[in-house]
């Protein structure tokens, strides 16, 4: 071995060292990281590619089919069908997104009034209903709107004459799934918007109260700009949420009467799993992602221009 | 106009069954500049919110100028407040942050831009008045903050521990500034903080607080020359009062003599108009800045910790009895760390206190 000069020995051990942590703290990482990326490979990555790849074909639910290029594409756009289900979709958003933010942000801005321990009770019970399954929910609701029993009758006898069967209703079956869906998943947006109502200090509002401002303008001028990127947040999660409604119109009205409840992932689920059309459903699939991509960022985008001003 | 510019007769402040603030009474005269001052707890903050609005006064009353504002809307009593925390509106720039209440007022624009443009000019904020303040530094969001009370012209400002938040360099500095600007302005202040410093510097009148009382209130130097009781006697000045424990060896004409507990060839000649019976133990304060070493007998202190200023340097030590001493060095570098060293009281200047604590002259 030739020898070594001694000053060279410790910069070299050092560099070594150096090299060595790095390797070792790249070998943690990538341990750690590899049962997501194991997970996230196998069951995500790997049936999203499948459906693009399916929807370029004719195949049935299981087993392969053939290239049809754009094929079920041109055949979607064809479907009248496809454009009441979409159409649906949107009035649902309409009656759920908007609506729900508020009566979240009426919710919050009333519980956050109130003091420690009666605060989080009131808060755990609007919680409650979105602990419960889908399936519960909407056997609540069927139970409470039941055409002969149920216990919201009378209230709709009062206001329309006459008792109403609302799930076989044209008119009634989207606002009362609205009416289901919004009672269900509130309780996690008036907890979103406490936390952001929390985050506004105390001394704001009493800055502003010796500044002279109403309850009323401390809401708009100091609570509402100050909470808008929570509330932009929640109407972007609903949004996306709420276009890709399934469970509760399965479950409540199967898509009727008279197709008013159809929607698109009922059009799928039914290509899908009834008429054994995988590639056409993977192709709605596939147009409802990018709708839901198109709308969600241009609605976040619209948002953010309108925080700005 | 009354003479009065904050006038409080017997405030009471109960949180429950706690009660905060204990029957004040006090007046500030109009334009003066008045200093809160106690340890953390005794209620100063409280009051300074009391007079803004912002908490409920449970008993007694207050009034600003002539007028009774002991259940007036926080808006209402011509009060402006500087925050702890400057409580500046994140989402305004510093120019709408300095206009917020003349827009709430609904006040024409060219009057909002002069009143806003007059104040950011006295506090030199001229070239920031469109930053959010996020992108200002402390000193200068403690300036917006000012500016957004100024603007407002109230009879009163108020300020709560608004120096509280800066590094030390940039406090000297703004408590310059607060003097200034209150001679400049002419306003009645109100100011609470919890270093003496502050208050000494700022104040016409410092009213000391303790225990949701009022233990003494006068010029910085009056509580500093004539402390009414320990309490105050202790916290004004810095650094802090010796104390030490005593007790009264014989009366003679003018006075006492007073003899050291443990220290029996320490004893001293005070001169008092009410003199204690002989034998009454009492407690001896002596100022730092008043202890002066001595070749003859006096105070043995053992030095363990020496802060060396430069200009003047405080020595840390102990008596022979364990009780703490500190006292005061000018000019040379002494290196007196680890030695014993002979201290004597200017005699004129030992304060005499009963055993509960209260001065005896």
């Amino acid at each position: 071995m030739p020898p070594v000069h001694p000053l060279d020995r410790p910069e070299r051990e050092a560099e070594m060292s150096h090299s060595n942590r790095r390797n070792r703290e790249l070998r943690a990482a990538a341990l750690l990281v590899a049962p997501f990326v194991f997970v996230f490979a196998v069951f995500f990555l790997y049936p999203t590619y499948k459906v693009v790849a399916l929807s370029f074909t004719d195949a049935p639910l299981i087993g392969e089919g053939t290239w049809v290029g754009l094929e079920n594409y041109a055949k979607l756009l064809g479907d009248r069908l496809f454009y009441t289900s979409l159409w649906n979709n949107f009035y649902f958003v309409l009656l759920t997104v908007i609506p729900t933010t508020v009566i979240a942000l009426m919710i919050a801005l009333s519980v956050s009034k109130l003091k420690g321990r009666m605060q989080a009770l009131v808060l755990t019970l609007f919680f409650l209903p979105y602990v419960l399954p889908v399936s519960v929910v909407t056997m609540i609701w069927a139970w409470m709107l039941d055409f002969q029993f149920g216990i919201l009758q009378p209230l709709i006898a009062a206001v329309t004459g006459k008792a109403v069967p609302v799930f076989k209703n044209p008119h009634w079956v989207m606002p009362m799934i609205a009416v289901v869906t919004v009672w269900w998943t509130n309780g996690f947006n008036v907890l979103l918007l406490i936390a952001g109502l929390r985050n506004i200090p105390e001394d704001l509002y009493e800055a502003a109260a010796l500044d002279g401002a109403t309850p009323w303008q401390r809401f708009w001028r100091v609570t509402w700009p100050l909470l808008w990127p929570i509330i932009s947040l929640v109407l972007t999660l609903q949004l996306i949420l709420q276009l890709k409604l399934f469970d509760q119109v399965y479950l409540l009205s199967n898509g009727g009467p008279f197709n008013q409840s159809y929607v698109v992932l009922m059009q799928m689920y039914r290509e899908a799993f009834q008429l054994n059309h995988g590639g056409y459903a993977s192709a709605i699939a596939m147009v409802l992602f990018l709708v839901i991509v198109i709308v969600s960022v241009l609605q976040f985008q619209l948002l953010r221009i309108g925080g700005r001003k | 106009m009354n003479s009065t510019g904050v006038q409080l007769r017997s405030v009471e402040k109960n949180f429950g069954a706690v009660k905060v603030i204990k029957g004040v009474d006090m007046d500030v005269q109009r334009g003066k500049f008045a200093v809160f001052v106690g340890p953390s707890g005794c209620g100063k903050s409280t009051l300074l919110r009391m007079i803004a609005g912002l908490e409920e006064t449970s008993g007694g009353s207050i009034h600003i100028g002539d007028r009774d504002v002991t259940d007036a809307d926080p808006a209402d009593r011509g009060v402006a407040m500087v925050f702890q925390s400057y409580a500046l509106y994140p989402h305004l720039t510093v120019f709408e942050n300095m206009a917020f209440s003349l827009r709430l007022a609904k006040r024409p624009k060219a009057e909002v831009k002069q009143k806003v443009q007059e104040a950011a000019a006295i506090l030199q904020l001229t070239d920031h008045l469109d930053k959010k303040p996020s992108h200002l530094s402390g000193g200068q969001r403690q300036r917006v903050a000012i500016g957004r009370a100024i603007v407002r012209a109230p009879e009163v400002f108020l300020f709560d521990e608004p120096l509280s938040n800066l590094d030390a360099e940039l406090r000297v500095q703004m408590r310059l500034e607060l003097a200034r600007l209150h001679q400049k302005l002419g306003a009645t202040m109100i100011y609470v903080t919890h270093d003496q410093v502050e208050a000494m510097t700022l104040a016409d009148t410092i009213f000391v607080l303790q225990g949701g009382h009022v233990q003494q209130s006068g010029a910085p130097l009056d509580l500093y020359d004539d402390p009414s009781n320990r309490f105050v006697a202790g916290f004004i000045g810095s650094p802090s009062m010796n104390f030490v424990e005593a007790t009264v060896e014989a009366v003679t004409p003018t006075g006492i003599t007073a003899q050291l507990t443990g220290q029996p060839d320490a004893r001293f000649d005070i001169a008092l108009t009410t003199p204690p019976a002989t034998g009454t133990p009492i407690t001896l304060g002596m100022r730092p800045e008043h202890l002066t070493i001595t070749e003859g007998t006096g105070l043995r202190v053992t030095v363990d910790v020496a802060e060396e200023l430069g200009g003047v340097s405080y020595q840390h030590g102990t008596l022979a009895s364990g009780e703490p001493m500190i006292f005061q060095q000018t000019g040379a570098r002494h290196g007196m760390h680890g030695t014993v060293q002979t201290v004597l009281p200017d005699a004129q200047r030992i304060f005499v206190f009963d055993a509960e604590g209260d001065r005896i002259r």
